[in-house]
């Protein structure tokens, strides 16, 4: 994605001032936890506009505060979520009248025309579908908010699925596959390694969860010695690693799992993939 | 009521809130009731109403603390949103004169306060005056603290809707360079 160009198509500004619709506030929501330069973009600009609202104040009456905290609990807090209220109020504004009317024509019923017991009905046939809109917006406000969360998980997955499709097509990139060992056999880790330049990143689809206070760390074999290339992120799910440059003439790759921050030589016991060149 | 002297740093602040601790209320409301009460006074133009609406917005933000989602945005951003939609919705349930007309009238009318009634502030809005071109200030208040979207903007006050948005975005990016730090 051309992120300046998306920063430069004026979404943000439309967002931070509140003028951009629904769809948009999500999409701004997701491409702001996706790419860190969009973030910036949209806290510098709430920054300035909250330094623009802070010069243009004008103060409340003195009373107005006390009243408004005297309302609020703070030991028990505010209970449930008060959004649910607005939607109600249409319903009781729409009973109240009908109940009136129910009782009058109690009294009355021989006198009334016919039309009062029609409105009535359209009344109660008002408040009811008061009610299913409000109960239908609920949900489709719960769907907005799911479908938000999907497309997040969904960007963040193509986006890591496009790097690892550019790298199997990349001709200068070697993939070199390092399968499980006795330690942990259903392991599986890719190594794309430049052989001109020496870069190297991992993709790891599978490998045990990291225990608390170590790390794996990737390590290249060139010439029967294992050269040190780094320790491993440990939160490596869905992400491409970049590891250290490897050295020409390089025959293996291997993980070993070693204590964090990673040791001077391989533990050969801990050792978890292994894959040859 | 003390007013409480303490000072927040914006993350400091949204966990106070979320634990609904009384304090960072207080704080909250010392420090952004006046840029609330504002943008809402613009909106609804009558003070005693504002301050209803106020207190609607401040109960409202009370109760969906537990909602604001800090990695979504700053904490200002959220409770002006929750303002000005509030004081939209109060408007409506009045149903005044259409907004058609509101616009023109709105803008004359700022513009008497602002010659007419100096207030407190005014040395430092003129320096912000200064800043942004009147044409463009003119669309950023219409848009951030009214709430009217472009569209309406553009038709009411017959500007093409392009000229809107770039002199809204042009204003907003001048903001931006004059207050970062």
């Amino acid at each position: 994605m051309n992120i300046e160009a998306y920063i430069a198509s004026g979404i943000i500004e439309d967002y931070v001032l509140g003028t951009a619709s629904e769809q948009e506030k999500q999409e701004v929501a997701c491409m702001s936890h996706i790419y860190p330069e969009i973030k910036e973009e949209v806290l510098r600009m709430e920054e300035a506009m909250e330094a623009y609202a802070l010069k243009h104040q004008k103060a409340p009456s003195k009373q107005l505060k006390a009243n408004i905290f005297a309302k609020m609990d703070f030991d028990n807090g505010p209970g449930t979520e008060e959004s649910t209220d607005a939607k109600i109020i249409p319903l009781d504004k729409g009973n109240t009248p009908i109940e009136h009317n129910v009782e009058k024509d109690a009294q009355v019923a021989s006198t009334r025309p016919k039309w009062t017991k029609m409105a009535v009905a359209a009344g109660l046939v008002l408040a009811l579908l008061a009610g299913w809109a409000a109960y239908q917006l609920k949900a489709l406000n719960g769907a907005n908010s799911d479908m938000a969360e999907r497309m997040e998980r969904m960007e963040v997955e193509l986006a890591y699925n496009s790097a690892l499709a550019d790298l199997y097509r990349d001709p200068s990139y070697k993939m070199v596959r390092l399968v499980g060992l006795e330690k942990s056999p259903e392991s599986s880790v890719s190594a794309f390694w430049n052989d001109s330049s020496q870069e190297v990143v991992l993709d790891v689809q599978k490998l045990p969860a990291v225990p608390a206070g170590k790390q794996y760390q990737l390590w290249s074999i060139v010439d029967g010695v294992p050269v040190d290339m780094g320790v491993l992120d440990s939160d490596f799910d869905k992400k491409i690693l970049k590891v250290k440059k490897t050295k020409p003439g390089t025959s293996a790759f291997a993980i070993t799992l070693e204590q964090e921050g990673g040791s001077p030589t391989p533990t050969m016991e801990e050792m978890y993939v292994m894959g040859n060149v | 009521m003390a007013t409480n002297t303490l000072k927040y740093t914006e993350q400091e602040l949204v966990v106070g809130l979320k634990r609904n601790d009384r304090a960072a209320f207080e704080y909250l409301y010392d420090h952004y009731s006046g840029a609330l009460f504002n943008i809402i006074l613009k909106i609804v133009r009558d003070e005693e109403r504002a301050g209803d609406v106020m207190q609607e917005v401040f109960l409202k933000i009370w109760k969906r603390m537990a909602l604001y989602n800090p990695e979504k945005g700053r904490l200002f951003t959220w409770i002006v949103n929750i303002a000005r939609n509030t004081a939209i919705d109060a408007t409506r349930t009045e149903t005044r004169k259409p907004s058609m007309v509101d616009v023109n009238d709105r803008t004359v009318h700022d513009q008497a306060d602002s010659t007419e009634r100096p207030d407190s502030g005014q040395e430092e809005l003129r320096a912000l005056v200064g800043l942004l071109r009147p044409e463009r200030k003119q669309l950023v208040d219409l848009a951030y603290f009214q709430g009217y979207t472009h569209e309406e903007i553009a038709n009411n006050l017959n500007i093409p809707l392009g000229t809107v948005k770039s002199r809204i975005r042009t204003a907003l990016q001048e903001l931006k360079q004059y207050f970062a730090v």
